[in-house]
This record gives structure tokens, sequence and C-alpha cells, in this order.
């Protein structure tokens, strides 16, 4: 039954790994850019929550068009006014940029909150399906379940809408896509948009299972990061195949003998690093999105 | 909208007396009910950052027109043909394009007022479907003309039929000479007045060029669409062209109908090997 347990874990923790990958790699295959700040989403989006919880009582999964609607607003207009300006300069420049947008919006965000952990505890947090010595979350199982529906949803936005064709399109060839009419400083601000979005989402399902605090903001876009390499870019399924990847060295190499939780950073790290010398595109990734 | 100021660039003194003169001579053909030129270009200079590729261009394209444009690799075809369709900015001169002035306008501008570019090398969106393909070169076209944009479909499937056949095939997957007619078919389904198509038959096997050919040749006749064809292919481009220039280095050397080029002793010796 251990091992059933153990994979049930996995599958909910890649999924949920999706989410917080699925925005970070749209990005970064359609504007060619590796957004340091989608961390910093993800910290808004669950402090978002967590303050709707605590002052509103919406709850988290609830509320969730809203905490996207509002990241999806912040992603528009910080795209607008600050990352327009380094779509086509050097990749080290967006690097100073969004990594400067890292650093102020998690000090804004501390500002706001104290750098104390927070967390959300609902009616149903700690309830779950128990089905003999197999025990499955709520709240685990429909953060997967959403991750694995924002998955489908972008797929099928992207691949059988006007608009999603369009985003597509640019991030294929920019000057072809303008050709065509596509007016890519919009397109480009409703991906990014999009992006803060799905890392909004991702953040409001966070806060409601683990504790959050300030200071993790870096620590997701490094995942995001590794997850996004090994899932390769291309497909918002590439962020779901990684996720789970992912998701799987984190369950098992802490069960190994000798190892013990604690290294999951330690984890992120050595994956990407293997993946990059392994198969540098990733496991379902194309050549085209990038 | 205003359009931008153009880059500062020496020698740009006489354009005020140029465009007073200009309006002079619109009111004059328009009182002797002279068509004027679909595409008219004028002193055009255009470059990348600092390097200056186009020198002092002028030619026109006239409504039902074929107007080809020949000359060796690096001569600064592509480069015009991007300036054209917006996607270069001009340094110097003017554009106007179906009687607007587009000199500093947009490309996702441009083409909404009928000027549709196939740029070189196809420039497909690979990996999406033949008809995505096709129908992203109908962007222009509002929500609500559906039925326009199925009625554009058709009549390209009809024009070009193998991409009927192909339509669910990613672009990418497709032979050189079927990307192609995917490219022209996409430039096709803005609905364009001119069509500025880029090395037609670059790589492409002399039977499949001639197809191309023969399905332009019909749109062209029938619906009266304008083109202006970049070749290397000098003898093909000649042979079809109502007109032609020729540009080197950056110039236009000469102009002239497709025959007369045809038989000038210096197209003959420098791109026709005779
Ligand atoms: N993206 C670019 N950046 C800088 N120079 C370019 C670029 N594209 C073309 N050129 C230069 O501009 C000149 C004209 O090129 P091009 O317009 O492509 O010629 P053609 O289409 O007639 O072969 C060439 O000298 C080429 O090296
Ligand atoms: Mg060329």
């Amino acid at each position: 039954m251990l091992i059933v347990q153990v994979i049930v874990n996995w599958l909910l923790l890649g999924s949920l790994y999706a989410a917080v990958a699925l925005g970070f790699s749209l990005v970064w295959g359609i504007m060619n850019i590796v957004n340091l700040a989608h961390g910093a989403f993800i910290l808004v989006g669950a402090y978002a929550a967590y303050w709707a919880f605590t002052q509103l009582h919406i709850d988290p999964f609830l509320g969730l068009p809203l905490t996207m609607l509002l990241l999806f607003c912040l992603g528009w207009i910080v795209q607008y006014v600050a990352i327009n300006r380094v779509i086509r300069a050097p990749f080290l420049m967006t690097f100073l940029l969004t990594f400067g947008l890292d650093l102020l919006i998690a000090d804004v965000v501390q500002l706001l909150f104290t750098s104390d952990r927070r967390s959300i505890n609902t009616a149903y947090s700690g309830f779950g399906l128990t089905l003999g010595t197999l025990h499955i979350p709520f709240d685990r199982l429909l953060a997967a379940l959403i991750a694995v529906l924002l998955t489908a949803a972008l797929s099928l936005f992207l691949q059988r809408t006007r608009t999603g064709n369009a985003i597509l399109a640019t991030g294929m060839d920019r000057d072809a896509a303008r050709l065509m009419g596509i007016r890519i400083d919009r397109i480009y601000a409703l991906t990014f948009g999009l992006g803060a979005a799905l890392a909004g989402a991702a953040g409001a399902m966070l806060v409601e299972l683990y504790p959050f605090d300030p200071s993790q903001g870096g620590v997701f876009t490094l995942r995001a990061f590794v997850i996004v390499v090994l899932g390769g870019l291309g497909t918002p399924w590439g962020a779901l195949a990684g996720g789970l990847v992912f998701g799987l060295a984190e369950t098992v190499v802490p069960l190994l003998p000798g190892i013990g939780p604690g290294y999951d950073d330690a984890i992120a790290f050595a994956l990407m690093v293997l993946v990059l010398i392994i198969r540098p595109r990733g496991i379902l990734g194309k050549a085209f999105y990038a | 909208m205003q359009p931008p100021e153009p880059r500062s660039r020496p020698g740009t003194a006489s354009t005020h007396m140029d465009s007073a003169s200009r309006q002079l001579t619109a009111a004059l053909n328009s009182d002797q009910k002279h068509e004027t030129a679909l595409l008219e270009v004028e002193h055009l200079e255009s470059g990348y950052d600092e390097t200056r590729v186009l020198w002092d261009i002028s030619l026109e394209v006239h409504r039902g027109e074929l107007v080809a444009l020949v000359g060796a690799n690096g001569a600064g075809k592509s480069t015009l043909l991007a300036t054209l369709s917006g996607l270069l900015p001009a340094w110097i001169g003017h554009v106007r394009f179906a009687g607007y002035d587009i000199t500093h306008r947009r490309a996702e501008e441009i083409v909404r007022l009928g000027l549709s570019h196939v740029p070189q090398g196809r420039r497909l969106f690979s990996a999406l479907t033949v008809e995505e393909n096709l129908l992203l070169g109908a962007y222009t076209r509002r929500a609500g003309s559906q039925q326009a944009i199925k009625q554009e479909l058709e009549e390209v499937y009809t024009l070009l039929p193998k991409l009927r056949e192909r339509r669910r095939q990613l672009a990418g997957s497709l032979s050189g000479g079927e990307q192609q007619m995917c490219a022209i078919g996409r430039g096709l389904m803005s609905h364009p007045e001119l069509l500025l198509i880029d090395e037609l038959s670059l790589g492409l096997a002399p039977q499949v060029v001639d197809d191309l050919l023969s399905a332009l040749d019909a749109i062209h006749r029938e619906k009266g669409l304008s083109l202006l064809l970049v070749e290397q292919d000098v003898q093909i481009a000649l042979e079809r062209a109502d007109r032609a220039y020729v540009i080197e280095n950056g110039h236009i050397v000469l102009e002239g109908t497709g025959s007369a080029l045809l038989q000038n002793e210096r197209v003959r010796t420098a791109y026709l090997g005779a």
C-alpha cells in the first residue's frame, strides 16, 4: 500500500508543479524571456489569496478567477511599462530587468505582509478520501485537478482560437506575424498577462497547501526553470511532463536510504544540470517555440 | 495617428519642395483623369542600423500591373520589400500606396490597407497546419467576417488545390513547392490589392515554378491583382512582367518593359549569361 501512496503523492505534487511552471513556459516560449520575476508573481498570487481569505473570507479555490484576473492586470502593466523596452535587447538585459522586478515585488510584499510565515486553514483542510491506509487530501486533489485543467485550457486556447494562434505565430516568427497584421505588442502584453495569471493561480493553490513567506519567490522561479527545461518548451503539456518528472524526484529521493527530506533545492539543481547534459532540449521539447 | 518622426539623415533638405510639387502633379493628374499609381516609391533610402542598403529608390506599380524587380544576390531586393511592407523603417523618401502615405506606418497597418508581402524563405508558421497558416493570413479581417474568410479560403483552395489536400498537415512538413504555395495562399488571404513576392522560384523545381506562376497569372488576370515580383531567375521574371526594374548595389540602374529589358545588352551580359 505504501507504494500506491507514493504514486498518489507523486501525481498530486507533479500536477501542482505543472501550474507552477505553466506561465513561465508560456512567456519563455513565446517571448523568449526567462522571467526571473515569475516566482514573485506566484508570491503575489499567494498573498492575494491569503488576504482575500483572511479579510474577505473568500476561499482560495473559489477566488482563483479573481486572483488570476488581478495577476493578469499586473502582468499586462509590467509588460507594457517595462518588458516592452527590452524585448529585443540581449538576454542579459531581460535577466537584469526581471531580476530587479523580482526584488521589487518581493520587497513590496514583505512591506505589506511582514516576513512572517502565513498559511491558510480552510474548513476542509486535513480532510480527504481515505481508502484503507491510502489517504488523498481534498485540497491537494483539487489543486492537482485544477493544474491539469489549466494546462488543458491553455493548450486548447493556443491551438483552437484565433488569438491563441496569433500568440503561437508571434512566438514562431515575429516578423511574419507582423506581416499578417498581428499587433505583436498586444500579443506580448497578453502573453505576459496570461503568464502572470497562471503564476497567480499556482500561488493561490500553494498557499492553501504550504506555509508561505515573502522569501520564497526565488525558489519557485528556480523550480519553474528546471521543470521547463525538463519538459521542454513548445507546448503547455511540456510543463505537465516536466512537473511530473520533477515531482517524481522530489517524492522518491527523500525515500532513498541515507538521504531523507530537506534537499528539495539541491534536487532541483542536480536535475537541471543532469538534463542540460543529457537532453538540452528537454523531454517533450520542440525546437520551434524558443 | 501621428506617424513617427523619420530618423534624421543627411540630405533631407529637398523633401518639402518635393511634397509641394507632388501635390501639384497629383492635382493635375486627377484633372486629366490619369490613374495615379497604386504604389509610388520616391527617393527611398533605408538599411540596417548604420548600414545604408538602398539609395534613392524610385519606382511605381500601377493597378493591374505585374512588375518584376531583378538583381544580383545582396543588391537590396529583400530590403526594399521589407521597407515597403513596413518591417523596416524608411530613412528618407516617400512610399504611397492606394492614396495613403505609408512611409512611416507599421507593417501591421500596411497589410490592412491591402499590401501583402510574401517574404523570402516563405516564413511559414511551421508548427501550425496549412489551414491555420492560411487563416492567420486573414487575421486582418475583423470578427464577424467569418463568411468572407470562408469564401476567401475556398478561393485559395480552388486556386492552389494542393493546399486543400494538405490542409491538416503541419506547414513545416510540406515540400518546398507546397510551402511556397502556402505562403502565397497566406498572402492572398488578406485580400490584397498588391502582392509582393520575394524569390518565388528560389530552390523550386521548374515544373513547380510553372504551376505557381500560372496560378498567379490567373488571379492577376481575373481579379486584377497587382504584383511586384522579386526574382533571381531573370529570364522567368522578364518574360512575364509588364515592366521591370534592375537593382544593383541598392540603386535602380535600369527600368523598362519586360521585353525591352530582355533585349537590353547590359541585362543580357550581366544576368542572362549571353
Ligand atoms: N538583417 C540584416 N542586417 C544587416 N545587413 C543586412 C541584413 N539583411 C541584409 N543585409 C545586407 O543588406 C544588403 C542587401 O541584402 P538583401 O536585401 O537581402 O539583398 P537581396 O534580397 O537583393 O539578395 C546585403 O549587403 C546584406 O548583407
Ligand atoms: Mg533577397
